[in-house]
């Protein structure tokens, strides 16, 4: 067998938890710039999945970026920029938002956007992209804002699966906040801020803590979860977990090259607002339609879409997989795909997938492929 | 995790002299490792012919798929049809109940010819 080995780089950046994953004999994968854990020993993606949609488990995405846009009418300005209404949600809200291109209106980021006053708002990019979106709106801003990358300042700790509430509870934090809402809190004499975010489908907390209390934070959380079998987990179960709620993944699902009309996120939209990045471009994509639509695939038979396989219905090739992998959940292969529009194929519809020369059916289904447990 | 009987390939696969003529052949603990959780196995049935170097199946995970390579040439005589419903085996026991495949070499003397456990443990270990 061959398996491509990543060597350790040392110019990828490392979470102020890394010590710890190490010691929990965690293997790294690079993400975005950062050397992440993967998947620890005695867990694997398969247990560490199964942690998530039975327990509880606790990602370190300390990774994700971390900016700040504050000063008069913050949030205003914001709302200029990124695609969503932020005028949908108020105070102590978050949303998921996205920063287009001004010209093409393809995807520069998906981002969650927190609303903490008129003249304060949280944004979390993803690791590769935050330096991109912080220079787009540090261009864009008036005077009298500061938009400022915070990427190093702070730790993300997830915290997600049916039983996060109750290890939260344990540790006297927070957990009545509704689905899409935050609040300040303290551990120790330690100020977090706890979301009730995520990106597994399942109920979950997101917590951001300042960099030197992470530590302390996830000894916690490991502590106090014990009893509800709390596992440390890794990228790899994340990638099935928000593959089977069919949740896009930057530079995969969504790029510079992919609009949120094709990618069937314009529910993360304004349409009505007067002014977002990408404005026009989107506002005349949607009235044509889309040329390529994303959609789900499900594998009929023994066959695991892996991104930029080509998809074919009879002879012709319609659409290429953008994500793909084997839902521990379903036991089967799914993935999202891109597929030509002017095909007219939609769910229940069967394609065909070349898998390293092989044809396998899949079935079109419209995601998630599991029931969304977030609420 | 290389037991000292066995013989390798630099594809990070053992060979083990099943008796009766048959080499038996499985991948090594480091590769079950870096593959994680495997989630398919895919492999030849018996009676077909394989070349030494050749891809005669594969082994999936949820994040990546990897060939298997035929170690030597000969016959494939014996499958482990357990992995159709049970691939973690091949993560839990790599080298006993999650054997993939039984070959009866054409040349008895080739499996002699493959890495010995110091060569392949160098190669690990690098």
């Amino acid at each position: 067998m061959t398996n491509a080995i990543q060597p350790g780089n040392e110019a990828l950046r490392r979470s102020p938890l890394h010590d710890r994953h190490a010691a929990l004999g965690a293997k790294f994968a690079p993400f975005g710039g950062w050397e992440m854990p993967l998947e620890y020993a005695g867990g694997g993606v398969l247990k560490e999945h199964a942690a998530v949609r039975e327990a509880a488990g606790v990602f370190d995405v300390s990774h994700l970026g971390k900016a700040r846009v504050t000063g008069p009418a913050a949030a205003a300005f914001v709302n200029a920029c990124l695609t969503n209404d932020l005028d949908r949600i108020g105070t102590g809200q978050a949303q998921y938002t996205l920063c287009c291109d001004e010209v093409t209106g393809g995807v520069v980021d998906d981002i969650i956007a927190y609303r903490f006053a008129d003249d304060h708002v949280f944004l979390v990019p993803n690791a590769a992209n935050t330096a991109e979106v912080v220079r787009r709106l540090s261009t864009a801003a008036p005077a009298g804002l500061t938009v400022t990358n915070e990427h190093d300042a702070y730790a993300v700790l997830a915290v997600q699966g049916p039983r996060s509430a109750e290890v939260l509870a344990a540790m006297e934090l927070p957990t009545g906040s509704a689905y899409m809402s935050f609040t300040e809190a303290t551990l120790g004499e330690a100020g977090l801020t706890v979301c009730r975010t995520g990106y597994t489908g399942e109920h979950g907390y997101e917590l951001v803590v300042p960099a030197a209390e992470a530590g302390r934070l996830w000894d916690a959380l490991l502590e106090a979860g014990a009893a509800a079998g709390i596992r440390p987990c890794g990228l790899a179960a994340r990638d099935t977990l928000r593959t089977e709620m069919g949740y896009a993944l930057h530079g995969q699902d969504l790029s510079p090259e992919i609009t949120p009309v094709q990618a069937r996120v314009g529910w993360a939209v304004g349409w009505s607002k007067p002014a977002f990045w990408g404005r026009e471009a989107l506002v005349a994509e949607r009235a044509a339609g889309p040329v390529r639509t994303l959609l789900g695939l499900e594998a009929v038979d023994r066959a695991i879409p892996r991104p930029h396989m080509l998809v074919y219905s009879g002879a012709d090739p319609i659409g290429e997989v953008t994500s793909g992998t084997f839902s521990p959940s379903r036991r089967l292969g799914i993935g999202l795909a891109l597929l030509d529009t002017a095909t007219g194929l939609g769910p229940g519809d069967t394609v065909e997938l070349d898998v390293r020369g092989r044809r396998a059916t899949m079935r079109v289904v419209r995601p998630p492929f599991i029931i969304p447990q977030v609420k | 995790m290389i037991p000292e009987q066995l013989r390798y390939t630099a594809e990070h696969e053992w060979v083990a002299d099943a008796g009766a003529g048959r080499a038996r052949v499985g991948i090594t603990h480091f590769a079950q490792d870096s593959l994680g959780d495997i989630v398919y196995v895919q492999l030849p049935e018996p009676g077909t012919a394989v070349a030494a170097g050749a891809s005669l199946g594969e082994v999936e995970s949820t994040k990546s798929v990897s060939e298997i390579y035929a170690p030597v040439s000969g016959t494939v005589v014996a499958r482990n049809d357990a992995l159709a419903d049970t691939p973690e085996l091949v993560n839990s026991d790599p080298y006993g109940e999650g054997w993939l495949i039984e070959i009866a070499p054409e040349d008895p003397a080739a499996v002699g010819q493959l890495l010995d456990a110091a060569a392949y443990r160098q190669l690990t270990e690098g």
